[in-house]
């Protein structure tokens, strides 16, 4: 499956990025109202795993894409680890709700983005 | 016939701070990370605000997350003005947002419309940008 040069991979690319707005957007959201910052962020938790669902199946499809451009990058492996790790303490840590995990929620999520976007910085 | 944006680009081509940007390794790279954290946290706002309605302090987070967006992407195109200036993709980026800006300036009435009219121009922008990445 290679669909690199052709005008797919852009726009599974996007999808990817609409995606993080509404995931992490939503995150950000939910965390700024357990810290106080904002009034309830309830109903957007649809949202929140609406965006997760299309943010897995994009990247995967562009993992299976190239897996061995993406295995031979550094980015790659530092953003699956802090992602693995992430989505570990968002349905386990995150649920108390507390000042602290929201705080490492938005530090965590923060990390991926970074690492996330470093994959374009290390692609050769 | 006068172009703001070819104008713009090319007193931007000259300036010492665009060499500056486009020799360093690591600052475009961390401008653009910054770019796409703002990206997650105006993105959250424009759902919590289509979703939850208007709300005065959701509103401030936003005008930051936009704030934040604006200046690292006005940085970021300062790293290399001409080769965004004569990119399709980034051309139609700057018409969307220019339309974006105009959806925001329509009377209250049609404050639903708008919401809805934005969310899908914001989609193209999103687009848009990732195809300025391949020409």
């Amino acid at each position: 499956m290679t669909f690199e040069n052709s005008w797919l991979f852009p726009v599974i690319e996007s999808i990817h990025v609409m995606g993080l707005a509404a995931f992490v957007g939503t995150i950000v959201l939910a965390d700024l109202h357990t810290l106080g910052a904002i009034p309830d962020a309830g109903p957007l938790t649809r949202w929140t795993h609406a965006g997760l669902a299309a943010m897995l199946a994009t990247g995967a499809a562009m993992f299976f894409s190239d897996t061995a451009r993406y295995l031979h990058n550094p980015a790659f492996h530092v953003k699956v680890a802090l992602l693995v790790l992430t989505l570990v303490a968002h349905f386990t840590l995150r649920r108390r709700g507390t000042r602290f995990t929201a705080i490492l929620s938005l530090i965590l999520w923060s990390s991926v983005v970074v690492a996330a976007r470093a994959v374009a910085d290390f692609d050769v | 016939m006068f172009n703001p944006l070819l104008e713009v680009a090319r007193l931007l081509q000259d300036t010492p701070l665009r060499l500056e940007l486009s020799q360093s390794t690591w600052t475009v790279p961390i401008i653009g990370a910054i770019h796409v954290l703002a990206i997650a946290w105006f993105g959250g706002t424009v759902f919590g605000g289509a979703v939850l309605g208007p709300n005065p302090q959701l509103r401030r987070f936003r005008w930051i997350g936009l704030a934040i967006l604006l200046f690292t992407g006005f940085l970021l195109f300062w790293s290399q003005p001409l080769r965004l200036y004569y990119s399709q993709f980034f051309r139609a980026k700057i018409l969307l947002l220019v339309l974006i800006a105009a959806v925001a300036c329509l009377p209250r009435r049609f404050a639903r419309l708008g919401v809805l009219v934005s969310l899908a121009l914001w989609a193209g922008v999103i687009l848009a940008s990732r195809g300025i990445a391949y020409r």
